[in-house]
């Protein structure tokens, strides 16, 4: 005669952790098989058929992890895998490589990625970095010569950097960019040489949006680190006095630049919105995008680099425990500090506006950047 | 949805189709009923009546002696059998007194009616205090201490709302008695000695809102507006209430920002205690949930068994191990391990549910929980709080502010018992308090 005890409340919605990751990883596939049928269709079935190897190396590379992880543990090794969702971090890792790297490198890093950025932490939900975020950081830390004979022109980004350090400042100077990679069309579309699944900006945000509608990612995010992105750079091209381009302003398309270049909405919609390593309260994520984004502008303008964008995610990564405790309140009790808080991101964005500014000289002569004439190993000029 | 906040609230399937249509069943009980001799911790019962004595329905059986001191009455007329111990809904096994039922169901008044039109609010106020009435919303706060001290308020909200699933109790009430309904609420008015009334009713039930509309213009009762909530939990909660209703906020009571919340059903009792002199005797209760075969509406003393009920009603669809019974709804209800529970004053349904349960995952920190939490806690920083074993995080964190709604747990995508881990931090801190 006696109920099951339970506490309540005895009620849970279907929405579930397992679905969250299902459509993510979805999300992923579709940009993944659209960089897998551009490398086919552009450059070839061996280019396409490198994508798909790199992915599968990455994947049976995370389940040994898992597996020897789940053994040492004493844990049963399907179910540390299937509840551990590393797959999403092979799949991110994978895109964010260029095309001719060797699966040896990709092993490696999916290696750091799985067994240093996660399993030691105690796995999925413990770590501290984006795991994906530290593949890529170790690949351009010791694989920046390894690649394979598949060569492809330089990346417009890796140009972009090294070539116009990030400031084409002229008509002629964007239009000898533009010609390289395709015209606007390209940029937007994604078809041309860079990382995997990064260039594909059109089709990421379309990915985006119904990853928001589904409840897999916080609007927030995505929309204010892009807005970030976008307000910084609109100031530095105010006061750099860019030149307008066939009519456009120079303060919207030199922001459009930097938005379609790089990989920020890759990363913005993907892997900064990774909510094991972001802030958990809606106002920690606001000021946690913001200064993402301050810093990625930073690093691209300042360092030169062509990936702002990892490295401002793993620095944002190391301030989230701090961002949380500061915002630790119930929430209608700290309202004006959160207010104060982004305030002040705001504020960071703008000094980063002005000291990139102040500092970085445009670069007004348009290059002559022949894209046949470019066999130079990718890996090799992104570190330039 | 708010910039810095989430939606505070969440749309929750509400299963009332289960009972909304169906008649409301009156039962009596076949022998006895149990009135429980419980009015909150910390009460001492003064019974009048002894074993062996006749009492009718309106008959005072005791008096409480405690903070805020309630009577009770009898809900059945029969013949007093004296005080056992039965399991209650507080959880702990409670003083009961049984009442063995006769055939007549002799009535006789409480207390003598009152023409509230002509009354004082002080009159009133006594009137109520002598009534028993005690809030319907769930919590069972006797009702005249909210109307004590009305300098401040202007705004008296009355909460038709009822967002927990599967409950229908108060819809069918205020359905059956809407003239009643008005009359308590002007009451309630002239208590509050306010101009605004606002009842708050589920856009859902547009039948409801047209029915209580109908009787105010028939009325014409000055000041009193119904309007429409969405369909979202906790939206029955006083303070989404309050804030969809008059964006205020406030820290620990309604009163602060010049509100009174009362529940429908209250009102009606009210109705009943003052026009004719009737303490309150039966209950509207919903009998619902998958664990039954069929769910329904009751209108049964106060006091009777809950497994008698059910019996009556048609039995569970299988044993009782693999069953949750719940007294209320599922979000906010306990449930409780035996069904010789009798339906208590403030009780508004018996939920029963089949047993199974999702297996629980590692956070990932989602903060589904912190956007949807209805006061704006965040729940997963005070979980955090309780592993650390950090009292003074949890109590930072505003802990003590949780309703207990159950919000964090239902929209857990990882299947955590969050409000569980919250509750661990209140229960920290209510005994460190106590141990100063």
């Amino acid at each position: 005669m006696k109920f099951a005890f339970h506490v309540s409340p005895n009620l849970q919605s279907k929405h579930s952790t397992q679905m969250i990751m299902r459509d993510l990883t979805i999300g992923l596939l579709i940009v993944f098989a659209a960089s897998v049928i551009y490398y086919f269709a552009a450059w070839g079935p061996a280019y396409g058929m490198q994508a798909i190897i790199l992915l599968l190396c990455s994947l049976v590379t995370t389940f040994v992890c898992e597996a020897v992880f789940a053994k040492v543990k004493k844990q049963d090794i399907k179910s540390v895998i299937t509840h551990s969702f590393g797959w999403v971090t092979s799949i991110i890792l994978v895109m964010m490589c260029p095309i001719s790297i060797t699966p040896y490198a990709v092993i490696v890093a999916t290696f750091f990625a799985i067994a240093i950025g996660r399993l030691v932490f105690g796995g999925f939900g413990y770590n501290i970095f984006n795991p994906a975020a530290v593949g890529r950081a170790v690949i351009f830390a010791s694989f920046s010569g390894v690649t394979t004979n598949l060569v492809t022109s330089a990346t417009p980004t890796g140009v972009l950097a090294s070539t116009f350090s990030w400031m084409p400042g002229t008509e002629a100077a964007l239009q000898s960019f533009l010609d390289y990679c395709g015209g606007w069309g390209g940029l937007l579309l994604g078809t041309y040489p860079g990382a995997i699944g990064e260039t594909f900006s059109l089709l990421i945000l379309l990915v985006g949006a119904f990853l928001i509608v589904r409840n897999v990612i916080d609007w927030r995010i995505p929309t204010f680190y892009l807005g970030t992105i976008f307000v910084i750079t609109f100031v530095i091209a105010i006061l750099e006095g860019i030149e307008p381009y066939h009519g456009i302003p120079g303060w919207l398309w030199y922001p459009a630049l930097h938005l379609l270049t790089g990989g920020v909405i890759f990363g913005g919609v993907f892997m900064l919105t990774d909510p094991v390593t972001a802030p958990t309260v809606p106002s920690g994520r606001i000021f946690f995008a913001m200064c993402a984004a301050a810093l990625t502008v930073l690093i691209r303008l300042k360092g030169n680099l062509p990936e702002g964008c990892l490295y401002s995610i793993l620095i944002m990564n190391t301030f989230t425990p701090m961002i949380e405790s500061a915002l630790d309140l119930p929430q209608l009790a700290q309202m004006k500090k959160a207010w104060i808080m982004i305030a002040c991101a705001g504020v960071l964005s703008l000094c980063v506006s002005f000291y990139a500014a102040t500092t970085v000289k445009r670069v007004n002569a348009p290059r002559n950047l022949e894209k046949t004439a470019l066999v130079m190993p990718s890996a090799v000029e992104e570190v330039l | 949805m708010s910039l810095l906040l989430g939606p505070m609230c969440q749309h929750i399937p509400g299963k009332k189709g289960l009972t909304d249509h169906s008649d409301v069943k009156r039962l009596m009980p076949k022998k006895e009923v149990y009135i429980p001799l419980f009015a909150g911790n910390n009460s001492q019962i003064d019974l009048l009546v002894s074993e062996g004595d006749h009492v009718k329905i309106g008959t005072r059986l005791a008096n409480t002696k405690s903070a805020f001191p309630v009577p009770l009455y009898s809900s059945v007329s029969g013949t007093v059998k004296g005080i056992t111990k039965r399991p209650h809904n507080s959880l702990k096994p409670q003083q009961h007194l049984v009442i063995e039922v006769d055939e007549q169901q002799e009535v006789q008044q409480a207390f003598l009616p009152m023409d509230w039109h002509k009354a004082n609010r002080e009159e009133m106020l006594e009137f109520v205090k002598e009534s028993g009435i005690i809030g319907q919303g769930g919590a069972g706060f006797p009702t005249y201490v909210k109307y004590q001290k009305v300098e401040n308020i202007n705004t008296l909200v009355i909460n038709a709302v009822e967002c927990e699933p599967y409950i229908t109790a108060d819809y069918k009430c205020v359905m059956d008695y809407p003239e009643q309904f008005v009359h308590g609420v002007r009451i309630l008015q002239k208590l509050a000695e306010v101009d605004t009334v606002l009842i708050g009713v589920k856009k859902t039930h547009p039948d409801l809102i047209n029915v209580i509309r109908q009787e105010i213009e028939r009325e014409h009762a000055a000041g009193i507006e119904v309007r429409e909530v969405p369909d979202v939990y906790p939206m029955g909660g006083e303070r989404t209430l309050i804030r969809q209703l008059l964006h205020r906020e406030y820290n620990r009571l309604p009163g602060e920002c010049g509100v009174i919340v009362n529940n429908a059903n209250t009102a009606i009792l009210i109705a009943n205690a003052f026009e004719l002199g009737q303490a309150q005797a039966k209950k509207y209760v919903t009998f619902s949930g998958e664990g039954l075969k069929y769910p329904t509406n009751v209108l049964v003393p106060i006091g009777m068994a809950v497994n008698e009920i059910i019996e009556q009603i048609g039995g569970y669809i299988e044993k009782e191990e693999t069953l949750k019974l719940i007294a209320g709804g599922p979000m906010m209800g306990k449930t409780m391990v035996s069904d010789l529970i009798v339906i208590d004053r403030a009780m508004n349904a018996v939920t029963v549910l089949k047993n199974h349960d999702e297996e629980a995952m590692t956070c990932m920190r989602c903060g589904s929980c912190t956007q949807h939490c209805p006061i704006g806690l965040q729940p997963v920083r005070i979980a955090n709080a309780v592993k650390m074993n950090d009292a003074a995080e949890m109590e930072k964190r505003g802990a003590m502010q949780c309703i207990e709604c159950g919000l964090c747990t239902y929209v857990c995508p990882s299947h955590i018992q969050v409000t569980e881990n919250v509750r661990k931090a209140k229960r920290t801190l209510m005994m460190k308090a106590k141990k100063k």
